[in-house]
Formats: structure tokens, sequence, C-alpha cells
């Protein structure tokens, strides 16, 4: 798995050819002829060095024909009206990265905006940036005076993402063992050893520990791996080094302050990692027996995977859902849709994290907790009357209808 | 009516509805300690549901199951083994895995099931195939760990469903001499849920025939098939047909008379059951050249055939 990952981030690493673009500058704008030839940018700062981009200035336009044979991959063009529309046109014959793009816009606006700090005020361009201000918006709750509620909000959102995922991909294998073995015939066979509600329980419990102890591999397997190689990074005196860089005069780091001082990385020392992971492992099981016992009663219905999609419907709609109101709750996490999200037992399980991480009430959780516990009882039921009796049905497709009718059956 | 108990198995007018459908409709039968007992009757007779009724995996609406005279309980399984007429194993197990898995599932301990399998397999001549995941058996193969995983436990009662069903003779021979051996070797009792009447003929000592969820026939197979010839014997002789028919007058039925062309005729007569066959034949002798003369072998078939069509008459009827 992680041999996997460091391949996804070792091909998501630029493997763009160079990009060389020719800035036409119709009226030398932000440009002037050095000696015959050679334009150059008035203001060479605007237009740093970049190992993946090569600028090259002039204030005439190539033709099509001479562009395509030229050894320029990009071709920007602007002339007086930059100044008001402030708009460029960048011509291309393969489409642009988007960070060449990016630099491009950087570049080509520090200079234009030279251009007019100049001929439209009085101040000299360093004043204008000392002067230029973005602010910065801290947030913090008035009574509990957290900080950074947000930030972990979004490790909240990951525990949510996971939980989303486990649960559908362990779901479908405790169906697909269930149409294993009643297409299999084996059923009858166990069926006359245990009841078929204990089959059914036995296996919905099994498969979700298997889940849960993959969960738990990686876990630990992630936090151990964050240690070692932040214990690294603090004895090679790394942090330190990175801390220096930032402007920040310390004599030595540890992994602690390090992580306490990058707001990104406080995150995870703000996260009560105890409650997030025994709530968390809490709500997995509550979740996935939900909705195993319910994907079993699919599984127990039909005799191939094939003819299960229109049954499979009604049970992956509200882990869908969950799955898509989790981003609306992440951006409104105190909204009225999240709080119902949270005690709703279909969609507690997942999107309770997100608030969990944030903090919340205990009485809130255990509340949710409960009315968890109580629908995953009448569910294991419920499904279990209908596996009960599906596993002996063969033939065709059974309607919703009749899936009803099984439930009035006697039991045996 | 009370409870055998010299009987593995007793059902006391057992019940189930389903639906509108009477699955069983009050059938009550006793199975001997020790016998096998063949369970037969048509497609939809309600055979698998008697069957599934013993085997614990449904219950009576009404009526008693009772096993080795005590009501059948949970804690029986251990002493029952049943092989399902629709069998199957896990396809991506091992098939020795699985085999240990069923056994314990029937109580064996893990030494006691592997010593156990052991033994089986050689003697089914499949042990080579310990290691091998079952979707590489063949499908006799897979049968025959089937049957295995049905009879491991050495369990007082087996109940097999149409065991036979599926097998190439060599091998369907293999198992009948199986039964067989376990009855007489170790005492088990069979229930033999089948319409294949030839292996009836050859492993039943009681059969019991079941037709639209009721009984219509029971007893001790050598009884049956005795009453079913209704005295009917086989007779050859040579000599003047129409002449030894008439002489036989009202003393004796003609059902059926073949002649080969050498002179040789075969009858099917039908002589009253007072009259010893020793009689028949002494008397014929001295009318007519007597070639051979032997009670009519009436198989299972022909008993069965008898039964479900006065059977169905009597439905008409009533």
């Amino acid at each position: 798995m992680v041999g996997f990952i460091a391949l996804l981030v070792f091909f998501t690493q630029s493997t763009d050819a160079d990009a060389k673009v020719l800035v036409v500058d119709h009226h030398e704008l932000i440009s002037y002829e050095l000696d015959s030839n050679n334009m150059v940018p008035s203001c060479p700062d605007c237009f740093p060095e970049r190992n993946f981009l090569e600028y090259r200035f002039s204030s005439e336009a190539l033709t099509t024909e001479e562009f395509l044979s030229s050894d320029y991959t990009l071709m920007v063009e602007f002339d007086d009206g930059i100044m008001q529309s402030a708009k460029a046109l960048l011509q291309y014959e393969t489409a642009a990265p988007m960070r060449v793009k990016a630099a491009i816009k950087r570049d080509l606006t520090e200079a234009i905006e030279r251009l007019r700090v100049r001929e439209e005020s009085s101040l000299d361009y360093d004043t204008y940036k000392r002067l230029k201000v973005s602010i910065g918006l801290m947030t913090q709750d008035i009574v509990t005076q957290d900080k950074n509620a947000e930030n972990r909000s979004l490790v909240g959102w990951v525990f949510s993402m996971f939980m989303f995922m486990f649960i559908m991909i362990y779901g479908m294998h405790v169906m697909r063992g269930v149409i294993e073995e009643k297409s299999n015939r084996i059923v009858e066979v166990i069926v006359s050893i245990v009841k078929p509600e204990t089959l059914m329980s036995a296996k919905i419990a099994g498969i979700g520990l298997v889940g849960l102890t993959q969960i738990m591999v990686w876990s630990i397997l992630s936090w151990v791996l964050f240690l070692a190689f932040g214990s690294y990074a603090e004895s090679t005196g790394m942090l330190t080094d990175i801390m220096a860089n930032q402007g920040v005069d310390v004599g030595a780091t540890d992994l602690k302050t390090f992580m306490s001082s990058h707001e990104d990385l406080d995150v995870l020392l703000q996260i009560n990692w105890f409650a997030m992971l025994g709530w968390g492992v809490f709500f997995y099981i509550g979740g996935f027996v939900l909705y195993g016992s319910l994907f079993a009663a699919v599984g127990a219905s039909v005799e191939q995977e094939s003819d299960a999609q229109y049954l499979l419907l009604p049970v992956m709609m509200p882990l869908l859902f969950s799955y898509i109101l989790n981003i609306k709750i992440l951006e409104s996490p105190e909204s009225t849709l999240a709080t119902v999200c949270s005690f709703v037992p279909f969609t507690s399980p997942i999107t309770i994290m997100v608030k969990l991480s944030m903090g919340v009430p205990w009485w809130h959780v255990v509340i949710s907790a409960i009315i968890l516990l109580i629908t995953v009882y009448f569910m294991i039921k419920l499904a279990g009357r209908i596996y009960r009796t599906g596993i002996f049905m063969y033939g065709k497709k059974p309607t919703f209808r009749e899936i009803a009718k099984w439930l009035t059956f006697r039991n045996r | 009516m009370t409870v055998n108990t010299s009987s593995a198995l007793s059902l006391v007018d057992v019940r189930k509805q389903y639906g509108d459908h009477t699955a069983l409709g009050g059938v009550s039968l006793e199975v001997p300690v020790g016998s096998i007992f063949g369970l037969l009757g048509p497609n939809g007779a309600g055979k698998t549901t008697l069957i599934r009724m013993v085997s614990g995996i449904t219950a009576p609406d009404s009526g008693t199951v009772s096993f080795f005279g005590a009501p059948l309980k949970g804690d029986d399984i251990r002493d029952i083994g049943y092989l399902p007429e629709e069998r199957g194993l896990y396809k991506n197990m091992r098939v020795g895995e699985q085999a240990m898995y069923f056994a314990q599932l029937r109580g064996m301990s893990k030494s006691e099931a592997s010593k156990a399998l052991k033994v089986w397999f050689e003697r089914l001549e499949v042990d080579g195939w310990w290691n091998r995941e079952v979707a590489d058996l063949s499908k006799g193969m897979a049968q025959k760990i089937q049957f295995i995983v049905s009879v491991l436990h050495e369990p007082k009662l087996l109940i097999l469903d149409e065991p036979l069903s599926g097998f190439d003779p060599i091998n369907a021979e293999i198992i009948r001499s199986e039964i067989n051996r376990l009855r007489d070797e170790c005492g088990t009792t069979v229930l033999l849920s089948t319409h294949d009447m030839s292996s009836v003929d050859e492993l039943c000592d009681n059969v019991a025939l079941i037709n639209h969820g009721e009984k219509i026939l029971h007893g001790e197979v050598g009884l049956l098939r005795e009453r079913a010839r209704a005295g009917k014997i086989d007779f050859r002789f040579r000599g003047n047909l129409i002449a030894f028919t008439a002489a036989l007058g009202a003393g004796a039925i003609l059902h059926s008379a073949q002649s080969d062309g050498n002179g040789a005729h075969d009858l099917v007569l039908g002589i009253p059951s007072e009259t010893p066959i020793e009689n028949f034949i002494k008397w014929s002798s001295s009318e007519v050249d007597v070639l051979s003369c032997s009670p009519k072998v009436i198989s299972m078939d022909e008993v069965f055939l008898k039964a479900v069509r006065s059977a169905s008459l009597n439905h008409i009827i009533s």
C-alpha cells in the first residue's frame, strides 16, 4: 500500500517537458531592446528563473507556421490594451500545464502591476508591495477559546471517508459471501447445523472484523512511520533547519515544537485521538453491522451478483447520500443538516466524525450512539427474516413486495 | 400413538403448511434403529419438507418428531448427518481444510476429525486431494467429499437425499457399499430419500411412499414386493397352450402369455394365495412339460407405480 502511494506521488511529479514561452510585447510595455534582436524584460525579477519554464521576449508575434516550426511551446501576446483590460492571450500547440499557466500569470501580473504603480502613482513599487495586505482570518470558539476547529474538521472528514469506503467495500464482501453460499448450496448443510440468523450474523461479524483489522494495521503503520520520520528529522537537525529557513531562530527543535508552530501539523496535536479512534471504532462497528445486514439480506434474495442491482439501490442510496452530504457538512458543520445527519442512524456513522473532530457535547454522541444501536438491533432482526427465507428461494428474482412477505413467514 | 423407543426416528402426525399449499398433511412413520429406510415419492411429494424437518432446518406446524425416543432438539445435530440433494462446497477453500471445518461444526475435535478424515479419504480413494482447492475437483470427487463430510462425525442417523445422483456407475457402487457398511458395521440408521428404485431394491430394509404430502404405502421391502406380487408366478413350459389354459380353469388367472418359435410358452399366472407354489408345480407337471416355475419378481418400480396409481384413483374417487 505504501509502495503504491509512493508510486502515485512519483508519477504526479511533473514529467512535462520544459516550457519555452515567447512573450510578445507589441508596445514594449514591460520589455525593451537591449541590442539588435535581443529584448529583455524591464524588471527581471518579475520573471524569475524556473527549471520548467524559460522566457524570451519580442515585439513581433510569430505567424502560426513560424511558431510551429520554432522551438517555442507557448506564445503570450498583449498590447496597450492590457493596461485597462488586464487580459493577455496565450496560444499553444499543446495545452499548457497548470503550473506553467500559473507561473506566467503571476509573472505577467507583477510586471504589469509595477508598470501601473509607476505610471499612475507616486509610490515606488517596494512601498506599494509593503502596503498591500491580505488579511488573515483567525477563527475562535468564543466559549472554549478553541482556535483550530476548522482544521480539525478536515481530519474528521478524512475519518468519514475511510468509514464510507470500508463500509461500502466490506459490505459488498458480505453480500458476495452470502450469494456464494446460496448458489453453491452449502447453505443447506450449514443451516442444518446452525440457525440461519446465526450464520448471517457470524458472517457479518467476521467480515467486519477483517475490515477493522485492516484499519488498525493502516493506522498503526502510519502512526509508526510518522513518528519514525519525525524522530529522524528531529535527530538530524532537519527540523531546526526548516525552522531557520522560515526565519525562526531556535537552538534545537523537537518534533512537538515543530508541529505546534506549523498550523497544518499543529492540528494533529490538537485532535483528541482517543475519542476519535474510540468512537470511530464504535461507529464503524455499528454502521457496518447496519449496512452489512442489509447487504446480507440482498444477497440472500438473489442467486448471482448481477441480479442484485435493483435491490442494492435502496441500500446504497443512504450510503452515497452520506458521502455527498459530508462535503456540505464540512463546509458548515454547525448547520441543521449536519446535526440531523449525525443522529440519523443511516448517515451518522459517516457524518458524525466531522462533528467529533471539532468537539461536540458528549451527550450528543451518546444519543446518536444509542439511536444507532437500537436501529442496528431491529435491522439485524429484519435482515435475518429475509435471509432465512431467501436462502431457500431459487428461480426468479423476487420483487420488493415478495420480500416484504417473507418478513411475515413463521420462524422455521 | 406412543413413541416407539426402538425407533431411531419417529414422526407422529406431522403437518406443514406453506401458505395455501399443504406440504405435509399428517404423516407418521417409524424408522427402526440400524436399518436403511427408504423415503420414496415423486417430485413435489413432500419428501424434501420432511427431510428438512428431520435434519433440523425447519420444524413442523403440528405433530412430533422424535429422535431415539426424545423430541428432536438442538444438540442432536451432533448425531445427525445430512447430505442434501442440491449440495455444494466452498470453491476456494482447500479440500482438507473444508472437511475439517464441517467436522468441527458437527462437534468433532480437530484431532478426531483429522484422524477420521484420513481414514475416509483413503477408503474412498481421494487421499491425494487434501491440499487441493475444491474448484480443482471433478464432479464425482466433489460428491465423494460431500459424502465424507456428512458421515465423518459417526452420526447415529444419516439422512441422504438422492445420494447417488450424479455418480457414475463405479462411484455409485462405492457409495452403495459404504452405506451398507455403515449399517452393518457401525449400526448407523440411514434415511434414504430417492426416486431411483434400483437403489431401493438393493439397499433398503423398509420404505415409506409419500405423495401429495401423505403417506400412501409403507412396510418392509420384501413384504411389499410380495404383496404386490399378488400371487403371480412366471411359468415356462412345453406343450399345448390352449389345452393347458383350459385345464387351468378357474383355479388360476392368466395375466399374459408369450410363445417363442420353438414350442415353449411363457406365462404369467396368478395362483390363489392359499395354494403353495409346490402344489401347482406338481399339478402342472402332470399336464405339461414344465421348464421353469418361480414367483414373479416384482421390482420396487412396479410397487411404486402401482401404489401411486391407486392413490391417485382414490384421490379422484374421494
